[in-house]
């Protein structure tokens, strides 16, 4: 796809994904009923789980972008993966500024080392510790492949993320809709939460194509600059 | 009618004094106080919004952050 169609799909699925943002404001607020046990705070599940499934699909995508650049060396699956990373970083912060909200209210503390917690902030660590990897090497070529490795270890965090809850005692609460018995929710609470995880996905694919094509343009930009010198 | 007025006004005093004893004999017992209580009830809804703004500013703040680097690499290229 080239840069001009890159923007032209990014700005599709942005709008479309900001269109369903404000949908699904509407639906947690004013469609979806309060919960009984928990209280308007449990509202805080429609944005927090979506933006745990957006950074755990950004970090399996630049895995998979990264373990091909691995084998292929094509300049582009790095790119994506730089993307991806950047994006899961931003969606992994809001779960770790999310859930604390929650838990303040339902446990009485923003923060505790439970498995799941200290996993997630692990997760959000080898973000930015791809970042630092990338940056760390004098030889570019050297930097980008030690944060492909990052990425595909920080995937193998994801089942380790989902199944804490079961494996260890946790406080955290168990999966509501990935269970082998399928979903526990009431119809309008999982139809919002499906909402949710729907519109975060495209908000996400909309800004990776815009942050793709900025790297698409400063590859350009520096091939230029190389070809002047 | 401004006798009535000067009649009350003893009565009204003895309400408040009364009032306010019985909310600083609440608080010296622990019990909580009405606008604790409030706070109480309210803070779920403060965390809320708060939670909901963030997804806002965080997600706002990246798609700003990108649109600044393409204007910049795009000025660049014309350059």
């Amino acid at each position: 796809m080239s840069t001009a169609g890159m923007r032209r799909g990014g700005t599709a699925l942005t709008l479309l994904g900001l269109l369903g943002l404000i949908t699904l404001y509407w639906m947690a607020f004013f469609w979806v009923p309060t919960e009984v046990n928990q209280g308007v705070v449990q509202r805080i599940f429609y944005i927090h789980v979506p933006a745990a499934w957006t950074s755990f699909l950004a970090i399996g995508f630049a895995a998979l972008a990264s373990g091909m650049y691995l084998w292929l060396r094509d300049e582009r699956l790095d790119r994506a993966a730089l993307c991806a990373i950047e994006g899961g970083l931003v969606f992994a912060t809001l779960v770790l500024t999310t859930g604390p909200l929650w838990g303040k209210i339902a446990w009485g503390t923003y923060w505790t080392w439970e498995p799941r917690l200290t996993l997630t902030l692990l997760l959000w660590f080898i973000f930015i510790g791809y970042f630092m990897v990338r940056n760390a090497t004098e030889d570019p070529e050297k930097g980008k492949r030690f944060a492909a490795v990052v990425a595909i270890v920080g995937a193998i965090d994801i089942p380790f993320i989902h199944l804490s809850v079961v494996w260890f005692r946790s406080l955290h609460p168990e999966p509501v809709v990935a269970r082998p018995d399928g979903p526990t929710l009431p119809g309008d609470m999982l139809l919002t939460l499906l909402f949710g995880v729907l519109v975060f996905t495209v908000l996400f694919f909309g800004l990776f194509l815009f942050r793709y094509a900025v790297e698409g343009l400063r590859a350009e930009a520096d091939l230029r600059a190389r070809s002047a010198a | 009618m401004k006798k009535s007025i000067t009649r009350a006004l003893p009565l009204a005093v003895l309400a408040l004094a009364v009032t306010a004893g019985a909310v600083v004999a609440q608080e010296s017992a622990g019990m909580p106080q009405a606008t604790r209580l409030a706070e109480q009830n309210l803070r779920p809804y403060w965390h809320v919004f708060a939670a909901y703004a963030l997804v806002i500013l965080v997600v706002g703040g990246w798609a700003v952050s990108i649109a600044r680097r393409l204007k910049a690499i795009e000025e660049r290229l014309v350059d």
